[in-house]
């Protein structure tokens, strides 16, 4: 037999679960601007009919409802599309941060431009050019010393520029370790406290849609790959379980530590603890030597050479990584690597024609064989010809060391003569300067047992001009100083475009997954608003549906039974 | 699909950034007139920027050494129209002089000018080009005619026991330098300069040498091989043999004039030099003064008579005709600076256009660019406020 307030319990339960629903939707409303938040829908169930089936049921028409309740609070998302879209942050992360990385360097080449080194180079050549026309002359003297320190201080400013920058990536790494141990914490808390409430039949919505957050953000970090673990006990069907959280190469392929097992940054059954990561820099020199994720069982493995994707990466690669100074890669150390190489290779040609040429006569009337022009005695011991390039000080003391002269050929004894035009057009080998020099400081080749050159001859200076189209051989391979530093720049603005053509396409791709991401689990305040507006009529009809039980109850209450009164 | 509020600002922001980033572009072609501003735009047309740049410096500093060569050049020709000038003066002095109807003095008067004259030829020898002796080869610093009194020494000189180092002395005769080669009983044997064999000792030497003897009394002897000799004729003689006056040698010192021959080379064009000095050797020689003083000597002497004045009238000539000779092989070479220059020139044209085709941005393009993508943009923000503005919430009350 049905209670007689049967109706009002219904009803109750109705106004209750819309109220829920209302509750809801103002909870959704709250956060629709929310980073990271994923709606939330009330699965309406309705609650057991009357009569339950069994033996004792009563045998009654119909199965009457009883009413409705909330089964569960729901987040509406779509796993699959998290998954491709921590496959592109992954791609986001290394391309953006690598981009950037090669943006700073080109904004301090700066090419071409009137400022680069490339311009500095061709404003010497010009120097020497009228010098050689006017040999004489202090102003042109000058303008060549000026320009020859010009150069060198472009080579520093390069040199110092590019170390400062690849010394702030050393910081970088270091903070975005930080951050990676700390979402690794964040994650494995996060997975603690799911473990312990689901068994109880609760659904953690705060704390999946947390979750998810911190896998976005490492994702951006290192590529990884994840793996929901229910929960034991007795879990609600809407519950989603902790993470376990692998680390995965390029391929795609889960990394291996030392005994061939892949290695779990998070394990989401609670097995073992969170996983942190390790760097070790090389304490002088600039690189890293390893990069080693030590696992919650005290496994080590050092991940440097399978580095996975991601903006780790990026940073290490632009930092420079290796074993030892001579195997060191990198962008940055890469470029300091040419620079380098050029800087020496230039001023040591410079310095051996310079020092086959003679300079102006000094107080004595005496000429003297050019001593060098570019002084790179601090070069050694991880110090680069780049930074360590500057303008000797003999030709800092006076312009009058600048060998703009060759040898007076009448100066040469006549049988000799010859010979030292030989030595001259020689092919130039390793042998060919220190050939001339030999010769040139033998007094029995000169009649007056010394060489003499005169200071309108700038056929020397005309030699050093000529460097710029002298093909010279560098660490990677061979040209003239401007061709080779011509294909240097080509070199780093490829990678630049590559690198910013493959940041734009992930970046639209992200974009567009994510897109599809919100479509589904953004919060439109259109549709909560109609959604209230229902649960609003709703919860209404059930207060309406009170009072006519209430009045029907009156009838039989209070108009009962008082026949004709 | 479902489209929510934060989707629509999302994308719309995104837009209207991506809109920002593209007019930034155009801002950055329109400011600077280039079409990249950073070598990653474009690696391509970043490369052959910094080769095409290296050309145009290139290009500007052949158009220096240009100017410089043809200051030298320039100089050296209105020196040497001078000098020419000068001689021909000297010549038609000595036609005057060569009239008998002249007596000693005006003769003397005539030498006074003469002199005079030299020391004009001397300073124009020791022409400047912006500090520079431009007719002393790479020995630009000193003077190529440096003591003058040295030019004259007097035969006394040689016959001084002091005089021991004779390599140094030359002799001028006639449009011709002598220098030592041997002395024989006191006598100084001197060859002309120009003439390497025979051999002093060589038998030949005493037929075929033209030389000059002078003997410890002062007396000079002047010796040439005879051009008309014939073999057959006995009465021909194969040497000709001359006493000349001991004023109508001089007796000089072989440095007198600078004699550097080193050329002076600017480099015009990629790989290709010129030598922009003359020889100075060659025009502002030691015969020269050396001929010019014989012939001042001679206008001084009273006992000279015209017709003897004749055969220095020809050396002048002679002298005139180098000059005219240098400064044609001068103007030869003038002429192919200026091939080089209009070479040059088009280079240069050529070079800026490649630069310019290469990396200058194309500016109707670029404002067609701008408007188009400013039209754009306006739509985005003006959708932007259209979209965004009004809720559902605006309509329910």
């Amino acid at each position: 037999m049905l209670s007689t307030f049967h109706a009002l319990e219904t009803a109750r339960r109705a106004m209750m679960t819309q109220q829920y629903a209302l509750h809801t939707t103002g909870h959704n409303i709250a956060n629709a601007n929310t980073e990271g938040y994923t709606r939330q829908r009330v699965n309406f169930t309705q609650t057991e009919s009357y009569p339950s089936v069994g033996r004792n049921s009563p045998s009654v028409p119909g199965n009457l409802g009883t009413g409705v309740k909330a089964g569960s609070v729901q987040r509406i998302r779509e796993e699959f599309l998290d998954v491709q879209y921590r496959n592109e942050t992954n791609k986001v992360g290394y391309w953006q941060t690598r981009n950037q990385a090669l943006t700073k360097m080109e904004d301090i080449l700066n090419e071409p431009s009137e400022q680069g080194l490339s311009q500095q180079i061709d404003l010497f050549w010009t120097a020497l050019q009228d010098l050689s026309a006017d040999s004489e002359d202090a102003g042109a003297r000058s303008v060549v010393r000026q320009r020859a320190v010009a150069v060198a201080e472009t080579f520093n400013f390069l040199h110092d520029s590019l170390t400062m920058i690849q010394n702030d990536y050393q910081n970088e790494i270091e903070i975005k370790r930080l951050e990676i141990n700390s979402l690794l914490s964040q994650l494995d808390l996060v997975n603690e406290q799911i473990r312990k409430t689901e068994p109880h039949g609760y659904v953690t919505n705060d704390l999946y849609d947390e979750q998810d957050r911190l896998l976005d953000q490492l994702s951006n970090l290192v590529n990884i790959q994840v793996q929901r673990v229910a929960s034991v006990g007795n879990t609600n069907p809407a519950a989603e379980g902790a993470v376990t959280v692998t680390l995965i190469d390029d391929q795609g392929k889960p990394v291996q530590n030392e005994a061939g097992q892949p290695i779990n940054l998070v394990d989401g059954t609670g097995a073992s603890e969170r996983a942190q990561f390790e760097i070790e820099f090389q304490p002088n020199a600039h690189f890293v030597t390893g990069f080693t994720v030590r696992e919650g069982n005290g496994t080590g493995t050092n991940v440097l050479n399978t580095l996975p994707r991601g903006e780790m990466k990026a940073l290490i690669e632009a930092y420079g990584y290796g074993t030892s100074p001579e195997d060191v890669t990198g962008v940055y150390p890469n470029m300091l690597k040419e620079l380098n190489s050029m800087a020496e290779v230039f001023a040591t040609e410079m310095n051996n024609i310079h020092s086959i040429g003679f300079t102006l006569a000094d107080q004595n009337g005496v000429v003297h064989r050019g001593g060098d022009l570019f002084d790179l005695s601090g070069v050694g011991q991880g110090v680069g010809a780049a930074k360590a390039i500057k303008l000797d000080s003999n030709i800092q003391a006076s312009l009058n060391n600048i060998a703009a002269s060759s040898v007076n050929i009448n100066s040469i004894v006549s049988g000799q003569r010859q010979v030292y035009q030989d030595l001259v057009n020689a092919p130039r080998d390793q042998q060919y300067f220190s050939n001339i020099v030999d010769f040139l400081t033998t007094s029995s080749n000169f009649t007056t047992g010394a060489p003499t050159a005169f200071a309108g001859d700038g056929t020397n200076a005309k030699r050093l001009a000529d460097v710029k189209d002298t093909t010279l051989s560098f660490s990677n391979d061979s040209g003239t100083i401007s061709t080779y530093y011509q294909g240097v720049i080509g070199d780093m603005a490829v990678s630049t475009q590559e690198a910013g053509r493959m940041m734009n396409s992930s970046l639209s791709l992200q974009d567009s997954v994510e897109y599809r991401r919100q479509s589904v689990s953004n919060v439109s305040l259109d549709e909560e608003m109609t959604m209230m507006i229902q649960y609003q009529h709703a919860y209404n009809a059930a207060a309406r549906n009170i009072t006519m039980v209430d009045e029907m109850l009156d009838r039989i209450i209070n108009g009962m039974g008082v026949v004709g009164r | 699909m479902r489209v929510t509020q934060m989707m629509l600002s999302q994308s719309s922001l995104r837009n209207l950034n991506q809109g920002y980033n593209r007019l930034a572009q155009i801002q950055d072609q329109l400011a600077t007139g280039k079409k990249i501003t950073r070598a990653s735009q474009d690696p391509v047309v970043a490369m052959k920027g910094m080769r095409y740049r290296s050309q145009v410096t290139e290009v500007e500093q052949f158009k220096r050494n240009l100017s410089e060569a043809y200051n030298w050049m320039d100089t050296a020709d209105a020196a040497l129209d001078q000098a020419t000038q000068v001689l021909q003066r000297m010549r038609e002095l000595t036609t005057q002089a060569a009239n008998d109807t002249n007596n000693a003095e005006d003769r003397a008067n005539i030498a006074k000018e003469v002199k005079q004259l030299r020391e004009h030829l001397e300073s124009l020898g020791n022409t400047k080009n912006s500090n520079k002796y431009i007719f002393n080869g790479t020995d630009t610093t000193t003077a190529p005619i440096k003591n003058t009194n040295n030019m004259d020494l007097g035969v006394t000189a040689l016959l001084n026991e002091t005089t021991t180092d004779f390599s140094s002395i030359e002799v001028i005769y006639n449009g011709k330098t002598f220098q030592h080669v041997g002395t024989e009983n006191g006598s100084h044997i001197f060859q002309d300069k120009s003439q390497t064999s025979p051999e002093y000792g060589s038998d030949a030497f005493a037929s075929e040498a033209t030389r000059l003897t002078i003997s410890p009394s002062g007396a000079v002897t002047f010796q040439a091989r005879n051009q008309d000799y014939n073999a057959n004729d006995p009465t021909s003689q194969q040497q000709l043999t001359n006493s000349v006056s001991q004023r109508d040698v001089i007796v000089a010192n072989a440095n007198t004039v600078s004699i550097n021959t080193q050329a002076v080379e600017v480099e015009l064009l990629k790989g290709v030099t010129v030598p922009i000095n003359i020889n100075a050797g060659d025009v502002f020689s030691t015969e020269l003064f050396g001929d010019i003083i014989r012939l001042e000597r001679a206008l001084e002497d009273p006992k000279m008579k015209g017709t003897d004045l004749t055969s220095y009238i020809d050396n002048l000539f002679g002298h005139i005709n180098t000059f005219v000779a240098e400064r044609a092989e001068l103007g030869a070479r003038v002429n192919r600076v200026q091939m080089i220059e209009n070479r040059l020139l088009e280079q240069e044209v050529n070079a800026n256009r490649i630069m310019s085709e290469n990396e200058d941005a194309d500016l109707e393009k670029v404002i067609i660019d701008l408007m188009t993508q400013e039209t754009v943009h306006r739509a985005a923000l003006s959708s932007g406020a259209r979209i965004i503005q009004p809720t559902l919430m605006d309509f329910l009350r």
